[in-house]
């Protein structure tokens, strides 16, 4: 045979299959620019104009162009087994018209190359077109100019080249595979092999809804943050497996119990509906699930890095209240005495005034601290103990702070003996009249305080005492393992400065350069540094989630595109038996979308459902970045939910149009 | 009681561009009496599958009436069409045309479902069907877990459960070994003698010898028809099997 022979074929195999093979080549593409503009914003030469972070958005970009290649094979597996499904019957004629498996396979081969290098032009293309707007997408959001010169990453393009090159290489060796384990009538009967009546399988249909509601348990139980964190990606599991098991048994269990009861089973708006959604449900149940999954992990992944970013002047109020945070940190308690704190404050008063700093919101606070495990009201500072803590909700950092520094912050006039402490934090309801501390220091709690410090990861509480030396007579002694002592000193000192940017972050570098009293730390914060620091990192987190949420919206609309386009195929037949048999157009038209409508809104529904019991263990999440922003994750939630639900229907019409045409198509086809 | 008549039945297909029209039936008469059973033959081409499409209200003739019951089908609006035909007609195709996604029982009630009856009552009619059928053991069996003959089986009850004018089979015999054959023959001629009226249009001279009468068509028109009178069932296939080679013979009409 000739050379030509074989891509002849080829070409043709695909031109003739193109309604399977052009929205598969087009998500490729898609794929493929993705994966380019994400390796692109990767690549050091393009962020290094970063002014900040720029290091930050790479290790995001390169965790985002993993989960990419990771979901572009698992996706390409799943649209490339719907074509060989089809194409099986081709192969399966050629076997018989004397074609070995051999040449099967390389008309396989050049397919497979074919799909490849247009994939790989068009998506390089597509992605070097569109990665310009990325960039300028991308530094927008982190708020930094950019020149608008166009560039091309070469190490992108032969990262996306190699990435998707194995993706191909695996797909053919796949095909490959199906093709060689199966005799030729096989090949050809493959489309309509398998017809079995469902049979529910009770046991993975309970585990399934029982792995939801544990997931769903899980998430609004949930206590803290950092327990959160440690919980997340079990419940995720469980929720995707949970999805699974659900929609391919418990909906055929479902359907199985509608069908039991007959007063609603043989009525004509449900009969025809009930039975052939059962079968739906088995040959679509994995890609319901799949098409659901995706639509949660768009919801979840749009609502939460739109709150995060949205939310990010909040996280910075709540973070830094003022402007300039300088604290100073120490191991001894003399370094909280006047002596040493003195010149200090002189310096740093000195170095703010020549920076033209106007000194407002001042804030000094001498503090003690000391980590212990608080149980049933009582604290133990044990170090031993500590460490070996079970559940990290227990670990409480307690602040002790000198009455005189806490009425001069907040203006209060409070007094107190001592022995007496007035307390605060996320956990000083579990106190009773005393705090008491296993190692015999106990205090007469006397009331309330107002906080004072910004919220923090783990627990903390503040206890107010009238003198700090005194109160820690009894700490004084705990070690740690080490043999340093367990408390430790801190003295914060933070205000407004009134002044620009650079200004203010010029100050707080001059700040961290201070000359300190002896075996001392200290770090100075500006805001504006946190500001930058913090916009590379949610700017780039918001830009990722948008890229990710472009390819799994990409990913369910090809889903479910096949989904309609192969059900179409296969109910050609039943809808004319169905009209032979006494049914008019309009009832199958009506029981025909109604099973569309079901079967397409399920899925969204159920992300609905995910997306709600995901909310409580999301918002812990955000606590991490310090984001307690309540209203404005449940409008965002909202708001992505809507945005998305609107997407989802028009992708419904334009589908269902797919659908309605093959089924029709055929009739006519017959009768002229 | 007439049950069906056909008179000047015409049916012309539009050709495409370019294409003469092709004429399917000519000129097709013949009346069928309550509780007859009557084969029709003829060459693939002859006009069987359109007049049996015509008759089925599944196709509008060109010219020519159908009156069914003392109904004119032509005057059956469009929206009432579905109704009429799953209530008067009950119809076995040779591909069975069982929807898989049902049990055989199931499959059986759909024309009873649609219309609306209540499961108590199409339990009811189901029970001596399938007795008579033979399919009581396998109602609840999935079409592709039973044989082709049984399939038909079910097919022909769920043709019969509507209690319908006339039965129309579409070689019915066509995709089924000749013991299955065999048996569906005989059911039909026992649901016959129970006074139910069956047209089927057939190839098979064998199946066609259980009818009473047979039409033969050729070229859009009835060229013969043959009675069995008091003849035994090997006498009339000689019969049918020498009209048959009378017309392939190209002779006149008898």
């Amino acid at each position: 045979m000739r050379a030509g022979y074989y891509p002849k074929l080829a070409l043709e195999g695909i031109r003739k299959n193109r309604r399977m093979y052009l929205p598969y080549l087009f998500t490729c593409i898609a794929m493929v620019a993705m994966y380019y503009i994400i390796s692109f914003l990767q690549d050091g030469g393009m962020t290094a104009a970063l002014p900040l972070g720029s290091e930050t958005v790479r290790e995001m970009m390169r965790f985002g162009g993993n989960i990419m290649a990771f979901f572009s094979c698992i996706f390409l597996f799943y649209t490339n087994s719907f074509l060989i499904r089809r194409r099986k019957k081709e192969f399966g004629l050629y076997n018989i018209l004397g074609m070995g498996k051999r040449n099967i396979a390389r008309i396989l081969f050049w397919e497979s190359l074919f799909i490849l290098l247009l994939s790989l032009s068009g998506g390089l293309l597509l992605g070097i077109i569109l990665s310009k707007a990325a960039e300028l997408g991308l530094f927008n959001l982190m708020g930094y100019q950019v020149s608008y010169r166009l560039s091309v990453s070469v190490s992108g393009v032969y990262m996306t080249a190699l990435v998707f090159g194995v993706i191909f290489v695996l797909l053919f060796f796949n095909a490959l595979r199906q093709v060689r384990f199966s005799s030729a009538m096989a090949l050809l009967q493959s489309e309509n092999a398998g017809e079995k009546p469902p049979k529910a399988n009770w046991l993975l249909g309970f585990l399934g809804l029982a792995l939801l509601g544990g997931a769903y348990y899980i998430s609004a139980t949930i206590e803290d943050p950092i327990t959160a964190l440690a919980a997340f990606f079990g419940a995720v599991l469980m929720v995707i497996a949970g999805t699974y098991l659900t929609m391919i048994s418990g909906s055929v269990m479902f359907c199985r119990i509608l069908q039991r009861r007959r007063k609603y089973y043989y009525r004509p708006e449900h009969f025809v509906s009930v039975a052939s959604m059962k079968y739906r449900m088995k040959r679509n149940g994995a890609g319901l699930a799949s098409i659901c999954i995706l639509a949660t992990m768009v919801l979840v992944i749009l609502s939460a890095t739109t709150c995060l970013y949205f939310g990010g002047e909040d996280v910075l109020r709540t973070r830094y209240p003022r402007e300039i945070n300088f604290s100073m940190r120490a191991k001894y308690a003399k370094a909280l005495s006047d002596e040493v704190l003195e010149p200090v404050w002189e310096s740093i008063d000195t170095a703010a005034r020549q920076q033209g700093a106007s000194m407002e919101q001042q804030y000094r606070c001498r503090s003690a601290i000391i980590t212990g495990l608080l149980q049933d009201g009582t604290v133990e500072c044990d170090v031993t103990k500590v460490r070996n803590a079970v559940t990290f909700s227990d670990v409480v950092q307690f602040y002790f702070v000198p009455l005189a520094d806490y009425n001069a912050i907040t203006g209060a006039k409070e007094s107190l003996a001592s022995g007496e402490a007035l307390i605060c934090g996320s956990r000083a309801e579990e106190i009773g009249e005393t705090l008491e501390f296993r190692n015999g220091s106990r205090f007469q709690v006397k009331g309330r305080a107002e906080e004072i410090f910004p919220e923090e990861l783990v627990p903390e509480m503040t206890v107010v005492v009238a003198d700090l030396e005194t109160a820690l007579e009894g700490l004084n002694a705990l070690a740690d393992f080490n043999g340093d002592a367990m408390l430790s000193f801190q003295w914060n000192v933070n205000f407004d400065t009134g002044l620009e940017k650079e200004e203010q972050m010029a100050l707080s570098e001059s700040l961290s350069a201070l000359a300190l009293p002896e075996d001392c730390t200290s770090v100075c914060r500006s805001r504006e540094w946190e500001r930058q620091d913090f916009y590379s990192l949610f700017g780039g987190l918001f830009y990722l989630g948008i890229l990710l949420s472009i390819v799994f919206v990409f990913a369910a609309v090809l889903i479910i595109y096949y989904k309609q386009i192969s059900e179409g195929y296969e109910d050609q037949a039943r809808f004319e038996i169905m009209q032979n048999v006494g049914m008019t157009k309009r009832e199958i038209r009506k029981s025909i979308n109604s099973q569309l409508l079901t079967v397409f809104f399920l899925p969204l529904g159920l992300a609905a459902l995910h997306l709600c019991f995901a909310f409580p263990i999301i918002r812990k999440l955000m606590l991490l970045f310090q984001l307690n922003n309540v209203r404005l994750y449940l409008l965002t939630t909202l708001l992505s939910v809507i945005a998305f639900a609107l997407f989802y229907t028009l992708i419904y019409r334009v589908t269902s149009n797919a659908y309605y045409h093959i089924v029709s198509g055929a009739k006519e086809k017959r009768e002229s | 009681m007439q049950i069906l008549e056909v008179s000047g039945l015409k049916k012309t297909y539009a050709g495409r561009l370019g294409c003469h029209p092709v004429t399917a039936l000519k000129n097709v008469n013949f009346s069928v009496e309550e509780g007859e059973y009557i084969a029709i033959m003829g060459e693939s081409g002859s006009g069987k599958t359109t007049l049996l499409n015509i008759l089925a209200a599944l196709d509008h003739p060109t010219g020519g009436r159908v009156i069914l019951d003392g109904r004119d089908l032509s005057e059956i609006k469009e929206s009432a069409m579905a109704a009429f035909r799953r209530d008067n007609l009950g119809f076995v195709f040779q591909e069975f045309n069982l929807l898989d996604t049902f049990t055989l029982e199931d499959n059986i009630y759909l024309p009873l479902v649609l219309a609306g009856h209540l499961y108590r009552d199409m339990y009811q009619r189901l029970i001596p069907i399938a007795a008579r059928l033979g399919i009581t053991d396998i109602l609840k069996k999935y079409p592709y877990e039973v044989s082709g003959g049984q399939k038909q089986r079910a097919a022909v009850a769920r043709a019969m459960i509507t209690k319908p004018k006339l039965i129309l089979a579409d070689e019915p015999t066509g995709a089924l070994d000749s013991r299955a054959s065999d048996e569906l023959l005989r059911l039909f001629a026992e649901v016959n003698t129970l006074g139910q009226t069956i047209l089927m249009v057939t190839h098979s001279v064998k199946a066609a010898s259980t009818a009473n009468r047979v039409l033969f068509i050729r070229d859009g028109e009835v060229f013969h028809q043959i009675y069995r009178g008091a003849d035994s069932g090997e006498a009339f296939y000689q019969k049918i099997s020498d009209t048959l080679i009378l017309l392939a013979t190209g002779g006149k009409q008898a």
